[in-house]
């Protein structure tokens, strides 16, 4: 690498500078990983602003202006600039050591899309500081509400999710593109790690749907009057005033919305498929079978979306399609589920950090899901649809399942990426108080909403809801102080973890054959591939060479 | 295999024992209207699975992560050789599509009963009435012309048809009483429908359940449900008194629209304090600020018939508002 180094001008050698450049698939990963936590914190602790204003009835911790915007700002933030960059960031990382390859197909487009992902994220949070303050109307900004709002949040809002598109598309096209042509001798198809098909289909679903949601975000930017030069721009799409149709955005925004739930919940479906082998010394059970789920559920998902307009009075039978597609996703889901804990079955199961957090979306994945069931039926989300039932649905399936297959992933990968593992007994507190302070904040909500408290009120008056808020309260802040503990082990083990060589976890994917951290062009030679556990494949054979038999 | 076989059975049955007692409480609150009721019905038929399932996935879990932990087995010693297993693929995979099956077609069973009116009892006309959603209180139109503000009033044991929508120049609402029958969106440019009957007379609670701005958690709805009678007497009696200047109106509108931003003697919140205001006193300026706005204040009254800006001064001459 003499060679290399000469070549880079000296100004982007020294320590910052070296990453502003980047244009390493692994640097840009950590770098999209450590943006999303410093925001997973930020919008984290909006949250827990919100918990304390909910806490009690008839509180007055914050104003109602200050309330919805910071529940706007906080789902925004965890939907686009949590969940899906630090999946982009597992994939940017992972997926070229996982195919054995030596970087993404375009690695300068992808320096670009994280840092169109920076600027984005940045634009999201200094709209607080905006004339009017943040965008408050909520994440998903139905007109013609988010036309009249007053300020320039809301074109704030809109201008992030617009950069924030851009970037994101621009990651799926990389992924696509290295996926389909820079694999490995070797590495066909069926011989590709569960979690690169799982990037696969994040990348399709994203070119199918990103640019649904810039067209709707563009016609309600319109809507709301732009001025052009000398011109004044101000159209009608969703303006029933003038014949627009409200609905219509509805439409368009969750024929993105819907699959985004499937772009953030894939990877980390792979993620789960990755780390429970290993830790159960198992090939994961059903290998086709979970790639299949995981293109079923990646084409259905494109094709449920007003399951979330059951209460703006569809046809019934319109309204019945809905629940059929619906329901017809939990098969899929279910398939992989059954899968997993097959997967157990008959393991030699080590209760590491990540296993932990992987039987921990396990079984909290399976309650979100659930959950959905009944959601799915239209008569009785005629009842629910935007409760706090609701409200705890979709915590189970992205902070129950998503959350916590990220906090596998990142104790599973952390060796590989910084060559020092995070301390485990701090991971395990983490553990156990992340999933405690979990289902204390969110089961209650589940019964808060069929008593019919509705999402998104600042306050309330009925104190028969004091307790499940006051429930969901503590166990957010406990929830704060498991990831505090992260926080510690990070900076603890930054210079003191202790280094544990190549294969920590004895795994069975390519990216543990390269040496940890991994260096610039990864691996000098890569293992021709004869099966999906090609690491697991080379043991064999050099134990085979020593002469030792294969234990009975 | 077998063993395993009579621990998944084991697990669904316990659910299914444990289940009933326990389902009722993880429920849609205690329906009053047969709407309500069949929304109910359909949520405790599915429970039954979802425990069924739960218990299932669940107690799988536990027991695999139980028997299969590493114990004295060295480190990185390999679990059984399996990759998987064809027959079980498509039990799983079929199995769900049988519950799902089962699942909806008891939804479609129950749903003419969840969606349709009952016919109104022979002789007697189907009571309608126009719930109209805006920033920040909800306005019933009585047949006769009777507007309320927040407060319903219907007759116990008939069925009652709600037109919901909301003016061309609001935002979108959603109307929804948890003991009386699912929601439905109040959207401006659409009119949507949903009904109730309610045996028991009482005061059923909700309230509106989309975002629609700051107030959108002060934005409470209750029907009252009184005796036939009691319900004819109370429609006649507004409909005298709003030819006149009707004070309960008046007071309704204070509450429901002025005071949810304002106070509720004029104090001051999220609007302006507003009591001693010369507009109060002065109908003219009243109506105009009530139809049009000013400034940041919406045009809440925007649509309002003349008497409904007389209710309001009616009743703010009656009772001027304190301050404190």
């Amino acid at each position: 690498m003499a060679a290399r180094a000469e070549t880079v001008p000296a100004w982007q050698r020294g320590k910052v500078a070296s990453w502003l450049v980047t244009t390493d698939h692994k640097r840009i990963g950590i770098l999209y990983i450590s943006t999303s936590l410093v925001f997973f914190i930020l919008a984290g602790l909006m949250a827990l602003v919100v918990r304390l204003q909910l806490a009690q009835a008839n509180a007055d911790i914050v104003s109602p202006e200050r309330y919805n915007e910071l529940v706007t700002i906080h789902g925004t933030s965890m939907v686009f600039l949590v969940g899906v960059p630090i999946l982009a960031g597992f994939a940017n990382f992972l997926v070229p050591l996982m195919i054995g390859a030596r970087d993404v197909a375009f690695p300068r487009l992808n320096a670009l899309s994280y840092w169109m992902f920076a600027l984005g994220g940045a634009v999201l949070m200094l709209s607080f500081f905006a004339d009017g303050g943040a965008a408050d109307t909520g994440w998903t900004a139905y007109p013609p509400l988010s036309i009249q709002a007053p300020g320039n949040g809301q074109d704030l809002w809109i201008l992030s999710l617009h950069i924030l598109t851009v970037s994101t598309v621009a990651g799926a096209v990389n992924f696509i593109v290295t996926i389909h042509n820079m694999r490995t001798r070797g590495m066909s198809w069926t011989r590709m790690p569960l979690f690169v098909w799982s990037v696969l289909l994040y990348g399709w679903l994203i070119m199918a749907v990103m640019p649904v949601l810039a067209a709707a975000l563009t016609m309600l930017l319109l809507d709301r009057g732009v001025s052009i030069g000398p011109w004044d721009v101000q159209t009608d799409f969703f303006n029933p005033e003038a014949g627009g149709s409200a609905v219509l955005y509805q439409h368009a925004f969750w024929f993105f919305g819907h699959p985004e739930v499937y772009i953030i919940v894939l990877p980390a479906f792979g993620m789960i498929s990755e780390v429970l082998p290993v830790f159960a010394r198992k090939p994961v059970f059903g290998y086709k079978a979970i790639v299949a789920s995981t293109v079923a559920i990646g084409f259905f998902s494109m094709l449920v979306w007003a399951h979330h307009l059951f209460t703006v009075g569809l046809p019934i039978p319109l309204q019945a399609y809905f629940m059929i597609a619906s329901m017809i996703i939990a098969v899929p889901t279910g398939m992989k589920i059954f899968n997993w804990l097959a997967t157990l079955w008959r393991g030699n199961i080590s209760f590491d950090t990540p296993m932990l957090y992987a039987l921990g979306f396990l079984s909290l994945f399976v309650i979100g899901g659930l959950t959905g069931i009944y959601l799915a039926a239209f008569p009785i989300d005629w009842q629910v649809h935007d409760s706090y039932f609701v409200v705890a649905h979709f915590h189970y399936t992205l902070l129950g399942g998503v959350v916590f297959a990220i906090f596998a992933g990142l104790f599973y990968w952390w060796p590989k990426m910084f060559g020092r593992t995070l301390n485990e007994k701090l991971g395990k507190w983490q553990f156990w108080l992340l999933f405690i302070g979990f289902n204390v904040a969110f089961m209650p909500q589940h019964f808060a909403g069929l008593e019919g408290m509705p999402r998104r009120i600042y306050t309330y008056a009925d104190e028969s809801w004091e307790g499940y808020n006051l429930a969901s309260t503590i166990g957010s802040y406990v929830m704060a102080v498991a990831i505090l503990l992260f926080a510690v082990n990070v900076l603890k083990t930054r210079r003191s973890g202790p280094r544990v060589g190549n294969d920590p976890w004895q795994a069975d994917t390519l990216e543990w054959y390269a040496t940890s951290p991994p260096p610039p062009h990864n691996f000098d030679e890569v293992p021709y591939v004869t099966s999906a556990r090609p690491l697991n494949d080379l043991r064999r054979r050099l134990r085979e060479q020593r002469g030792e038999r294969a234990p009975a | 295999m077998r063993r395993l076989l009579a621990l998944a059975a084991g697990l669904v049955l316990l659910a299914a024992i444990v289940a009933p007692s326990a389902l009722a409480q993880f429920a849609p609150v205690a329906p009053e209207s047969p709407n309500a009721e069949g929304i109910r019905d359909s949520y405790l038929f599915i429970s039954i699975f979802v425990f069924a399932i739960f218990a299932l996935v669940e107690g799988l879990l536990i027991a695999f992560i139980w028997k299969y932990r590493r114990q004295k087995r060295p480190r990185f010693e390999d679990g059984a050789p399996i990759h998987g297993a064809t027959k079980l693929e498509l039990a799983w995979t079929a199995g769900p599509v049988v519950v799902l099956f089962f699942i909806a077609a008891f939804v479609f069973i129950e749903l003419p009963g969840i969606k349709d009116v009952p016919e109104a009892a022979a002789g007697e006309q189907q009571l309608e009435i126009k719930v109209t959603g805006r920033q920040f209180y909800w306005q019933y139109e009585y047949p006769n012309g009777v507007i309320a503000i927040d407060t319903m009033v219907a007759p116990a044991g008939e069925p009652v048809s709600l037109e919901v929508t909301a003016p061309d120049t609001d935002v979108i609402h959603s109307w929804w009483i948890p003991s009386l029958g699912g929601k439905i969106d109040a959207i401006p440019g659409t009119t949507n429908a949903t009904w109730f009957q309610a045996e028991n007379e009482g005061t059923y609670t909700g309230q509106c359940a989309e975002l629609c701005g700051l107030e959108h958690a002060r934005m409470l709805a209750s029907v009252e449900i009184v005796s036939t009678e009691e319900f004819e007497a109370w429609l006649e009696q507004r409909r005298a008194e709003q030819d006149t200047g009707s004070v309960a109106l008046g007071k309704e509108e204070w509450e429901g629209v002025c005071a949810k931003c304002h106070g509720m003697s004029g104090e001051g919140g999220i609007g302006p304090r507003i009591a001693g205001s010369p507009t109060l006193t002065d109908p003219e300026a009243l109506a105009n600020i009530v139809r049009n706005g000013r400034r940041t204040m919406p045009a809440v009254g925007s649509g309002w018939t003349d008497e409904q800006v007389e209710a309001l001064a009616a009743y703010l001459k009656e009772n001027p508002p304190s301050g404190s």
